[in-house]
């Protein structure tokens, strides 16, 4: 891929060998004069972009003040899930807007998922070699799919 | 790291014990894996899968912010 970075997939216990490791994604959010540092995992089978409760506050979101709700599903669908944009800063990439479900679950991984996360950045796996690759989205040429 | 010692011992057996060595290993690995997932306990799955809605809302409230960027 044109422009891209790589990046190892991680474990995320080590008791479990080969089966815990997970492709998780460092990068920094920015919320106005804030930013932090995380992990997101690359769940291309989630509809949405979540980010935990406690991360929101920390970037200095106020719940009470994003009004628009949402419904998740799967074990999210029990909690309060409201919109908010962010900043998002991957590698030596231009920054990019992502917008996140801020959930009220505190013990949900930061996900990245289609909404808006894989609608920005193509991304390849290559889970037997334990590794991924990442690029910023390519505008449409000469589609390559066309054939398909 | 396989000893080496253990590695000569396999390559010295018949073609028989090694299929039979190689069955044992693979029902050993085949197990391990089942016993990963432990019964009578509660794996969270987090990912929203299908959340359609909450999909479109979000990429219409992405629209409009990006809408205002450039009024």
């Amino acid at each position: 891929m044109f422009n891209s970075e790589q990046y190892p997939f991680v474990s995320s216990d080590t008791a479990l060998g080969e089966a815990s490791f997970r492709p998780y994604l460092p990068l920094t959010l920015v919320y106005q004069q804030s930013s932090i540092v995380v992990s997101g995992l690359l769940d291309t089978g989630a509809s949405v972009n979540v980010l935990p409760y406690s991360l929101g506050v920390e970037l200095g979101y106020e719940w009470e003040q994003q009004t628009t709700a949402l419904s998740l599903t799967g074990n999210l669908a029990t909690y309060e899930a409201r919109v908010i944009l962010l900043q998002a800063v991957i590698g030596n990439f231009e920054p990019v807007r992502l917008v996140f479900a801020w959930t009220q679950a505190t013990n949900v991984p930061l996900i990245l998922g289609q909404v808006n996360f894989f609608m920005e950045f193509d991304v390849c796996f290559y889970r037997s070699q334990l590794k991924f690759e990442i690029s910023p989205k390519s505008l449409p040429s000469n589609s390559s799919f066309e054939s398909i | 790291m396989v000893s080496s010692e253990l590695l000569s011992t396999l390559q010295g057996l018949s073609r028989t014990d090694k299929f039979h060595i190689i069955q044992v290993l693979i029902s050993d690995l085949a197990q391990q894996e089942t016993d990963l997932i432990k019964p009578d306990q509660s794996y969270p799955v987090w990912s929203p899968y299908d959340a359609v809605e909450a999909a479109d809302t979000m990429l219409k409230v992405l629209e409009d912010s990006q809408s205002e960027d450039h009024v």
